[in-house]
């Protein structure tokens, strides 16, 4: 049986270790030291998805790290990532998703930018047709 | 009436049969009795007394086939009574069966839909917490990229190296080996880079605001199948985690 403040340090612990799956490169470097082919590792991470639930995953910081978690309940992914390219492809994906939102607004600004172009220019023609 | 074998048509046709031969016999017995004397003294009266009886025994008959005309279109009559019920009872039986499918399908999704508000109300979580974690996460550039992010930034959508390394897990220098890119948390600590007082605290360690959250319990025992979920074995995570007296084994 584990002291309170065992369970909490267990509680930061696994918190930092969960997260810390949010990272392809670590996941990478898990794989390949053999952690994901263990038996006991792969029930660990099975243990963890308890951060799934509202009343635990409101401490993520990183939430990319859910979705990975998850992902690495199949075997398929397990052994992928032993692969360098693969993490890589990841790496990169996870990026250019995260940028996901900012492209957005950047394109939302050039399309207001444009279109305030166009209205500047159009009250002069009006005038012009106006004194005519 | 007494059961018999024959039909009673076959009775009439058989009486019928009989009067015209006892007729055909008076004619000829008085056609003899013109050219000469009765053959036979007693034989007219007998035959005479043949066709009273077989008349009445005919008109017995007529009588009965009245009545078995008469039962007969009784039963008609009621048969097709019957058969106008049966079909009553089909309509009512194919209405019955209408309105239990009707109901069944009512029924069933009234169900559903008492299974999808009960489900909803499990998954209910005040706005406020929903916003206030919103912004924790956007605020901190974890799900959104900061609008000047260039390539060569090092901030990234996952703690980095150096965010692990400083984390509790950081602090346990367990494993000895070199991690790719660097990204095994405690090798620096172990290597004597980073001293403690100056590692950074980062807030994805949160160490405040979890004051208080327990994690879900487990047996010690990662290494077994887990016959519910929380019973596992942690014998792999004991080497990278709580124990601070646990010594540096490596797990391979």
């Amino acid at each position: 049986m584990e002291t309170e403040e065992q369970s909490r340090n267990r509680f930061q612990i696994e918190l930092e270790f969960v997260q810390c799956l949010a990272n392809p490169n670590y996941l990478n470097f898990l794989a390949q030291r053999g952690f994901l082919r263990e038996k006991p590792f792969v029930n660990y991470l099975k243990y963890l998805l308890y951060w799934k639930e509202p009343e635990y995953a409101k401490f993520l910081k990183y939430p990319h790290c859910l979705h990975m978690l998850e992902l690495l309940q199949y075997e398929h992914f397990r052994k992928e990532l032993v692969n360098g390219q693969c993490a890589k492809f990841i790496d990169e994906q996870q990026v250019l998703h995260w940028q996901h939102y900012s492209r957005k607004r950047m394109r939302l600004q050039q399309a207001l930018a444009e279109q305030q172009q166009l209205q500047q220019q159009q009250p002069s023609t009006h005038s012009n047709a106006a004194s005519k | 009436m007494a059961a018999s074998d024959k039909s009673t048509k076959e009775r009439l046709l058989s009486v019928l049969d009989d009067l015209e031969v006892l007729a055909r016999e008076l004619i000829e017995m008085l056609a003899l009795s013109r050219s000469q004397k009765l053959p036979q003294p007693g034989e007219d009266t007998q035959v005479l007394e043949l066709l009273v009886q077989r008349d009445k025994e005919f008109q017995e008959l007529m009588q009965v086939a009245v009545e078995q005309g008469r039962v007969h279109q009784e039963m008609q009559t009621l048969e097709k009574e019957v058969e106008k019920r049966d079909s009553d009872i089909q309509q009512l039986q194919k209405q019955l069966k209408e309105a239990e499918h009707i109901l069944a399908t009512a029924v069933y999704q009234a169900k559903e839909k008492l299974k999808s508000i009960d489900k909803a109300r499990k998954g209910s979580i005040s706005s406020e917490e929903i916003i206030k974690y919103a912004h924790r996460i956007s605020a901190s550039n974890a799900v959104c990229a900061p609008l000047n992010w260039v390539q060569g930034d090092p901030r990234r959508p996952y703690p980095t190296d150096v965010e692990m390394r400083s984390g509790m897990l950081g602090h346990m220098s367990n494993l000895s080996t070199n991690g790719v890119n660097g990204h095994l948390p405690g090798d620096a600590l172990a290597a004597g880079r980073l001293p403690d007082v100056l590692t950074p605290q980062y807030p994805w360690q949160s160490s405040d605001v979890s004051m208080g959250m327990l994690p879900p319990h487990h047996g010690n025992d990662f290494g077994l199948e887990p016959p519910g979920h929380n019973k596992e074995n942690e014998d792999d995570v004991e080497a990278m985690s709580t124990d601070s007296s646990s010594s540096s084994s490596d797990s391979d």
